[in-house]
């Protein structure tokens, strides 16, 4: 710092400063992190490993990444999704009902996100609108949505459709479909946010909102797009996940809440708004499914598991800190 | 009572901040019994002076005695030898009452017992005035500017000081509290005590000072008697003989065309204002602050709403949002850059482009070369010192901050530049720059409006100029006139002292804003509820169904104690519900029947110490490693799930018999836990309100920077509320033991989401300050009421969600409404 701020003005950026900020920031860690994972199992459990392992795990890592990005957007926000499970949940209770009573995938698909997309925005009006803690409205919200699934269901789980069971288990080119899916959000909602103007606001707008407002960009309509978003990657997880293990479950969602906002913060989004990286939410979550399976090949329980997901979580995080013990600016 | 004794001498102090001298070799003394005024322009350095002096800002160079001892940045000791400051900006806890307020305002050995706290507040307030508007109880949110300063004021007199520091005291006081106060102050001096009167106002200080020390640009320009100099005098000291600062030139006489116009244009702070501003010009608005010219340029920025007959390049317009401005081409530079300039954690390139991102598009995608481009040149034409663009702004110098967002701004290609306190928190050099930049803006063709509290800055730049007072346009200057010395002229003036005002509220609003409103509306609920059951089903106040509701209801209540406790101090913990689990796995592998008596005691001290030291990790992950609360407790809420799992795979290990009957004893119909409940609610909410501790917690809640300078240790402060809300937990995990009967690691796992749910709803704010024991007590018994009512009213399962979700809605919503609606600006 000190010698660089001496110059009075500045010439186009060295190659090697950009190479420096774009590749060792906080959201490459994780890439690191998860090579080093797959070496690790490579001679630890070289058994999930095998291609075999590696495909029967990837359609799950797919399904976390995916609610992982929505998490990721909210985050972003300020904010927290904790209706996840509830709109998972529904979503694919939804589909299931629809599509049976209509007899028509096609049909079931956008009619359950256009309803996952109306919870979202109501999620989001109650926060931006009403000025309520984003927990608090998402928690009420989940309450109702499982609500709803039980009023849906009747109590009992609901054969998915056979399109959604044949298209959740589909490969292309031998990738399975899940992880396309994923990879599409991924990378979708990646360069909307970095390379496009509302990207850029939603960006503004989650770091200061305040100065956003300053600057002319609608708040409002960011924040409740935001949920709305965040919603329909839950929907389609919930989907996806339905259609993975052949039936409609009232507690699909409960699963995926944790892991969901584990994957963020492993990932280095951090929890002050506007910088956030749904790439590295979307490694997190594969790193986060590779090392539970790691664990189990190890032979160690859930609790094992649940241990060293909550030491990758601190280590994740007090990595990124570990520069600012060392008094960097 | 003049003496020659000095209480407070600062020698040859300079202080700087990042590329910023604010101060350079002041050497300032105050004899006992006198006032002494500190003069001088906005920035010139007097509140950084007494800042040093109160051991708030530590001192680049120069040494500091308060009372014959040298004193260096502790405020504590500053305080302790007899230096009491009244700030600007009064440092309250604006969730806590006035009197309690005042009562951490104290030191220690002056804080009166907390029992009969309101009428001790109330007659410290009755020594200031007898028709004193303040309640004691009153939150401090619901005061206005004014109000909150006399509490200041009366804190700071009750302290005794041996120098009492009033920085601009009669900025928010009206007529009659400004002739109180110089009556304290007279007090003050005749008992040997002395006062520092800082302010901009020369008169007041002329007739309240016996001596007075001028500053100016952060040196100091001599102390006088202030008898010997007169009003004209002190005005050239501040001024300057000569002018320091160099300004561009002024617009070329001749033919503009009008921009932007307004007529009748009134707002709030602001009324029947007209002005023009024309291509080429700027025009200046002047003012002492909160006049209205910062409030009638954020209308016309689009951030508060304005009406009345506006015009632009000829043409009506109205402006109804920020972003109408913006499309309209009005941009805006705001004053507060740190709340509403900059994007602190991004990069320079991303603020500088947000303002414009349509630039740098192609094929509707943002060019990261385009873009970059842009920024690298406007880092070069505005001189911004920073080794790249990607650097974030936070870690960039006031003034580079400052004129990255200026060339931001200007990106937008604006019609009509609203430009409000450019140079504040910049440096010297960098000023001349920003005025370079506003006048070739100008120059350009762009009409600009400029607020600023530094007339010199007004007078240097601005064509026109606009005097403000009390929301109105009381004077123009234009051409020669416009000079530094008429323009002070003309504010000091204008300007008397402020009239009281008041926001009228409803009283609904002000009852819902308080503390006993959610507790009574929750009651309430809970009766009428419970009234609707019974009447439809007598089954559901039988005895047995009353007595199950109570069992229940008690160990919610207690594990949402713990939430409370810690959200009182802005945290929250979302592994209570594992701790639960895990007390209980413990539990099950000593409290067993037939254990022999030493097992049994290290069973129960084991369940407490298992419980603190989760606390313990949760503090230490959050003050330690820095984790947000919800991240560090989100990670151990997981990994004490994997102990209690390790420990016990399945459930198992059967508690002792007695002990579980022990717990289910009922007193008539009520369990004895339930009782226990209630009373722990009563004790911890005395605590709460009665007790140093809880207000002391409500505080650091309420504002962390007020709580510190009351002597609150944040650190120690959230150690206890981590370790008590997990001990808490785990109080509640001991009721849970007769539900549940063996080891369960899963058992409490549900009470992590009900425990936040019950606080909410009793009425606590997640961001800390505010919260009720009693409250949420109230919510505990309310959620389980919700979740067993159904079954009695044979609504189908799923409305116990329903209803829980649309309360938990309705009730945070009204209460968000009505502590939003009663905070007074």
């Amino acid at each position: 710092m000190t010698l660089t701020t001496e110059r009075k003005t500045m010439t186009q950026p060295s190659f090697g400063q950009q190479i420096k900020s774009t590749v060792f920031n906080e959201f490459s860690w994780i890439w690191g992190g998860t090579i080093a994972l797959f070496i690790l199992c490579s001679f630890v459990a070289p058994g999930v490993v095998r291609p075999a392992a590696i495909s029967s795990m990837l359609p799950f890592a797919a399904i976390l990444a995916i609610t992982a990005v929505g998490m990721t957007i909210v985050i972003q926000q300020r904010g927290l999704d904790m209706s996840l499970p509830g709109m998972m949940t529904i979503a694919g209770l939804l589909f299931a009902q629809i599509g049976f009573t209509t007899g028509s995938t096609l049909l079931a698909v956008p009619l359950t996100l256009a309803i996952a997309l109306g919870i979202g925005i109501v999620n989001g009006l109650l926060v931006a609108k009403l000025n309520i803690t984003p927990i608090v409205t998402t928690l009420a919200t989940n309450a109702i949505l499982m609500g709803a699934v039980r009023a849906v269901s009747g109590g009992s789980p609901m054969t998915a459709p056979a399109e959604l069971a044949e298209f959740s288990h589909a490969k292309l080119f031998g990738v399975p479909m899940t992880l396309i899916l994923a990879m599409l959000f991924i990378i979708v909602i990646s360069i909307v946010t970095k390379r496009t103007i509302p990207g850029r606001r939603f960006v503004a707008v989650g770091a200061n909102p305040a100065a956003a407002t300053a600057a002319g960009i609608p708040i409002l309509r960011y924040q409740v797009a935001t949920y709305a978003i965040a919603s329909l990657c839950f929907a389609v997880a919930g989907m996806l996940f339905t259609g993975f293990i052949g039936s409609a479950s009232q507690t699909a969602g409960v699963d995926y809440l944790l892991p969901a906002i584990a994957a963020v913060v492993v990932g280095g989004t951090p929890f002050n708004g506007g910088r956030g990286s749904v790439i590295a939410s979307g490694v997190a979550a594969l790193f986060m499914t590779q090392l539970g399976q790691m664990v189990l090949a190890l032979g160690a329980g859930t609790s094992v598991q649940l241990l060293v997901q909550a030491l990758a979580i601190i280590i994740a995080v007090a990595v990124r800190h570990i520069p600012e013990y060392f008094g960097r600016p | 009572m003049q003496s020659e004794k000095l209480l407070l001498e600062m020698q040859g102090v300079s202080k700087h901040f990042p590329g910023v001298r604010a101060l350079h070799e002041i050497t300032f003394d105050v004899r006992a019994g006198e006032v002494h005024g500190l003069v001088g322009e906005n920035g010139a350095g007097k509140s950084t002076l007494m800042g040093v002096a109160s051991g708030a800002l530590q001192a680049t160079e120069g040494t500091v005695r308060i009372d014959g001892t040298e004193v260096s940045a502790d405020p504590d000791l500053a305080r302790e030898l007899g230096l009491a400051i009244v700030r600007q900006e009064p440092a309250l806890m604006p969730d806590l009452s006035v009197a309690e307020n005042l009562y951490l305002g104290l030191p220690h050995a002056r804080r009166p017992s907390l029992s009969g706290l309101n009428d001790w507040a109330r007659k410290l307030l009755l020594h200031w005035s007898d028709d004193v508007s303040i309640d004691p109880r009153d939150h401090i949110t619901t005061l206005n500017p004014e109000q909150r300063f006399i509490v200041e004021i009366v804190k700071a007199l009750e302290c005794e000081p041996k120098v009492l520091v009033l920085d601009e005291p009669t900025e928010h006081l009206a007529t009659e509290d400004v002739k109180r106060l110089f009556d304290r102050v007279r007090k003050v001096t005749a008992r040997g005590a002395s006062v520092v009167y800082i302010s901009h106002r020369i008169r007041e200080v002329q007739a309240i000072a016996d001596r007075l020390t001028v500053l100016r640009d952060g040196e100091g320009q001599g102390t006088y008697p202030a008898r010997e100099l007169n009003e004209d005098q002190i005005v050239s000291l501040i001024v300057g003989g000569d002018l320091d600062r160099t300004f561009p030139d002024k617009a070329t006489p001749g033919h503009h065309e009008t921009v932007l116009a307004t007529q009748e244009f009134s707002g709030p702070g602001f009324s029947n204002v007209s002005l023009q501003v024309r291509a080429g010009e700027i025009l200046g608005l002047a003012g002492i602050d909160a006049n209205g010219q910062r409030e009638f340029m954020r209308a016309l920025a689009g951030i508060h709403r304005g009406h009345g007959h506006l015009t632009l390049s000829g043409k009506d317009i109205q402006i109804r949002s920020s972003q109408g401005a913006k499309a309209l081409g009005i941009s805006y530079l705001p004053g507060d850059r740190h709340r509403e300039g900059i994007f602190p954690e991004l990069s320079i390139r991303e603020n500088f482009s947000i303002r414009s991102a349509h630039e740098d598009t192609r094929l509707g995608l943002v060019s990261s070369r385009v873009e970059q481009g842009r920024t690298r040149e406007a880092i070069r034409q505005f001189a911004v010192k920073t080794p790249n663009g990607e650097t974030p702004i936070q870690s960039l110098s006031g003034g580079n901050q400052q004129k990255v967002v200026l060339s931001s701004v200007l990106a937008m290609k604006p019609k009509v530049l609203l430009v409000d306190e450019p140079t504040q928190g910049v440096d010297v050099g960098a000023r001349a720059e920003i005025y370079r930049v506003i006048r070739e803006a100008a120059r350009a063709g762009v009409a600009v409006i400029l607020v600023s509290s530094d007339q010199q800055e007004v007078a240097g730049l601005s064509d026109h100029v606009a005097i403000f007072s009390r929301g109105r346009v009381v004077e123009m200057l234009t051409g020669d006139r416009v000079t530094e010395d008429n323009i002070t002229a003309s504010v000091l003036k204008s300007t008397e002292q402020r009239d009281k005002h008041h926001k009228s509220l409803g009283a609904f609003w002000k009852w819902a804003a308080g503390n006993s409103a959610p507790l009574i509306m929750v009651g309430l609920a809970i009766a009428l509820l419970g009234a609707v059951a019974g009447a439809w089903n007598p089954y559901y106040l039988s005895p047995r169904s009353l007595s199950n509701m109570m069992t229940l209801a008690a160990t919610l209540a207690i594990v949402a104690y713990g939430q409370q406790f810690l959200m009182l101090v802005s945290g929250i913990d979302l592994s209570v519900g594992p701790t639960m689990g895990l007390v209980q796995v413990v539990a099950s592998f000593f409290l067993l029947s037939g254990a022999a008596g030493g097992d049994q005691a290290l069973g129960w001290m084991l369940v407490l110490v298992v419980a603190a030291v989760v606390g313990f990790v949760n503090w230490l992950l959050v003050e330690g490693l820095r984790l947000h609360p919800m991240v560090a407790t989100l990670a151990t809420f997981m990994a004490v799930q994997a102990v209690s799992l390790f420990l016990r795979p399945v459930p198992g290990g059967m508690l002792d018999g007695q002990l579980m009957n022990a717990l289910n004893t009922k007193v008539g119909i009520v369990p004895v836990t339930f009782i226990a409940a209630v009373v722990l609610a009563l004790v911890m909410e005395y605590v709460l309100f009665r007790r140093s501790l809880g207000v002391s917690m409500r505080g650091l809640g309420s504002r962390q920077e007020a709580a510190r300078t009351a002597g609150i240790r944040p650190v120690m402060v959230r150690l206890i509320a981590y370790v008590g809300c997990s001990i808490f937990a785990g109080l509640a995990a001991i009721t849970m033991f007769a539900q549940v009967g063996i080891g369960d690691p899963r058992a409490g796992i549900s009470y992590t989401l009900g425990s936040i749910a019950a606080v909410v709803i009793g009425g606590a704010s997640l961001f800390g300050g505010r919260g009720s024991f009693i409250g949420a007590l109230l919510g505990a018994i309310f959620i389980t009421q919700v979740n067993s009512v159904t079954v009695f009213l044979r609504l189908s399962q799923e409305w116990q969600q329903y209803l829980l979700g649309f309360l938990i809605l309705a009730s945070v919503a009204l209460y968000s409404k009505s502590r939003e609606k009663v905070v007074q600006a």
